[in-house]
């Protein structure tokens, strides 16, 4: 038990180092800030391009106005995480975030190539939306990181005393700002002699590429649920530390898929958020928390699944994990850990064979119920297979979901029985009949 | 009044609590102020909040809000796992006032 005590420990100290390195958490609450702007073009995106004949030709009129909303929130969601996420990153520093996320965004601006087509000149939409994100992540924590380097060795413009403290403010970011700039103007520049042209065709090459292929196969999707789910199994959130790493490359993937919906293209990936919400985030543990309300003969884990069924439809399963708990409870570590790679195993298959459609890519927004979610992802069939799921989770859950209610059972009886004695005197504890 | 926050990843878990320990405070007539909110943006309430209490599956953030809080005169606690699975507000709020 020490020994398991000590490993949870260290276990709990890398979870930690993980989800609260700043530039880890950077990328991933800059990305959450910007889900406002993926909300609104998620439904512009559905608005405009819900396949149904009759309502196509009812918003055939303004479906071009529709389409902006999305095109400038989600086509363009480079510019908002860049921001967000140098916003984010200087805030850890416990500076001021505006000017260096404004900063960031200049950056990201300076090595996205304008082009000119004619007598227009144009910044290309396709650099600023999901093929564009990974530059923002990276020129997001440099541009932001650089500034405050800058700004902690003083190499600012000092005011004399009696300047007003907002001039002050302005004039202190000047000189960061402007160094910033320049390294970024000679990043692109440097880029513009390869035969590349541009950051954003090597980064997405070299980069975004290879690592939405991996981040978006099976196996990665597999292992990342392992983790998360062994994390649990020690009490650790193991979404938010796992999520940490993979979010950055299922968003992406996710809003590839959600540019291909909108325009009407086949949706080229399978895997992202989006798929490990629908497929591991529900059904596993709603299945669970039924055959403990429904066929427990425990009082106690009976009680804890009617405290924990309202949660689980809405994907909160905090209740149950420390209530029963699913924590160092070797009994369920099988299950917990299998029911939901198994439910994104045949979800994966199902897709691969044309059975279901591929999730359009809406960012899946924490405390969607279960259902509603497959809608929101683009299909009555999604919605329909997360409650497939539910009975197979439960069969899953079965054999061992019998083991936890026999040994709650006998527990109960023998505190029952210990009970009974007390009252009875105590001291009278033969079971003798004459 | 004596405020409490809250924090678990994004404070969805951690407000279920809440309203089980609000429950709690009113029956007992007790003037506290609680609320939830995720660990990231805790920063935004650190001045409103006398007692942090961390939810256990985030339980590795403690010795990081120690060091940066307690200094401030804040009381931080991870909430025990019990309570928190059986969302056992009376006696999180009571071992919560008793830090």
């Amino acid at each position: 038990m020490a020994s398991q005590q000590k490993f949870s420990h260290k276990l709990q100290r890398t979870a930690g180092k993980i989800q609260q390195n700043r530039y880890m958490s950077a990328i991933s609450n800059g990305l959450m800030s910007t889900l406002p702007f993926l909300i609104i073009g998620a439904f512009a995106t559905l608005f405009s391009a819900l396949a149904w004949e009759p309502y196509q030709n009812f918003i055939a009129p303004v479906k071009g106005m529709i389409g902006l909303a999305s095109t400038m929130t989600t086509g363009i969601i480079a510019v908002y995480a860049v921001f967000f996420i140098a916003y984010r990153l200087a805030q850890t520093f416990d500076k001021d975030p505006l000017i260096p996320a404004a900063t960031s965004l200049l950056s990201f601006l300076i090595v996205t190539p304008v082009q000119s087509f004619d007598t227009v000149r144009a910044l290309p939409l396709q650099w600023l939306g999901a093929q564009g994100l990974f530059v923002a992540m990276i020129v997001g924590l440099l541009a932001s990181r650089l500034y405050i380097w800058f700004v902690d060795r003083n190499w600012t413009i000092k005011m004399p005393d009696g300047v007003p403290p907002t001039v002050v403010k302005t004039f202190s970011g000047l000189i960061p700002a402007i160094l910033v700039a320049l390294l970024f103007v000679i990043v692109a520049g440097l880029f513009m002699q390869t035969s590349f042209g541009t950051i954003h065709d090597f980064i997405y090459t070299y980069l975004q590429v290879p690592l939405e292929g991996l981040g978006g196969s099976l196996g990665a999707l597999i292992a990342a649920v392992l983790i998360m789910q062994v994390l649990w199994m020690f009490g650790i959130h193991g979404a938010i530390v796992t999520l940490a790493i993979v979010k950055p490359i299922w968003m992406s993937l996710d809003l590839t898929n959600l540019e291909a919906f909108q325009a009407g293209a086949p949706l080229p990936n399978i895997i992202g958020m989006a798929f490990w919400s629908l497929f591991c985030n529900y059904a596993p543990m709603l299945g669970f928390t039924l055959l403990l309300v429904f066929m427990a003969k425990s009082k106690q884990l009976r009680t804890i699944g009617k405290l924990g069924l309202p949660g689980s439809f809405f994907s909160i399963h905090e209740p149950l994990i420390f209530g029963i708990p699913v924590v160092l409870n070797p009994v369920l570590a099988i299950p917990f850990v299998m029911a939901p790679i198994i439910c994104a195993v045949l979800g994966y298959f199902a897709t691969t064979i044309g059975l279901l459609p591929a999730p359009i890519g809406i960012y899946p927004p924490f405390g969607t119920p279960i259902f509603a979610l497959g809608f929101l992802e683009g299909s009555w069939k999604l919605a329909v297979a997360q409650l497939v799921l539910i009975p197979i989770s439960m069969l899953i859950y079965y054999p061992f979901f019998r083991t936890l209610d026999k040994q709650a059972l006998n527990k109960e009886l023998e505190a029952q029985e210990k009970l009974e004695q007390e009252q009875t005197g105590g001291t009278t504890a033969s079971p003798v009949i004459s | 009044m004596k405020q409490i926050t809250l924090v678990c990843a994004a404070g969805m878990s951690t407000s279920m609590l809440v309203q089980k320990m609000l429950k709690a405070a009113q029956s007992q007539n007790l003037e506290v102020e609680i609320r939830a909110t995720s660990e990231s943006s805790f920063k935004e309430y650190a001045d409103k909040t006398d007692i942090l209490l961390i939810g256990p599956q985030v339980g590795y953030l403690e010795a990081d809000f120690k060091a940066k809080y307690e200094s401030k005169g804040i009381k931080v606690s991870v909430i025990n796992t019990m309570d928190y699975g059986m969302m056992n507000g009376e006696k999180v709020l009571a071992d919560a006032l008793a830090l």
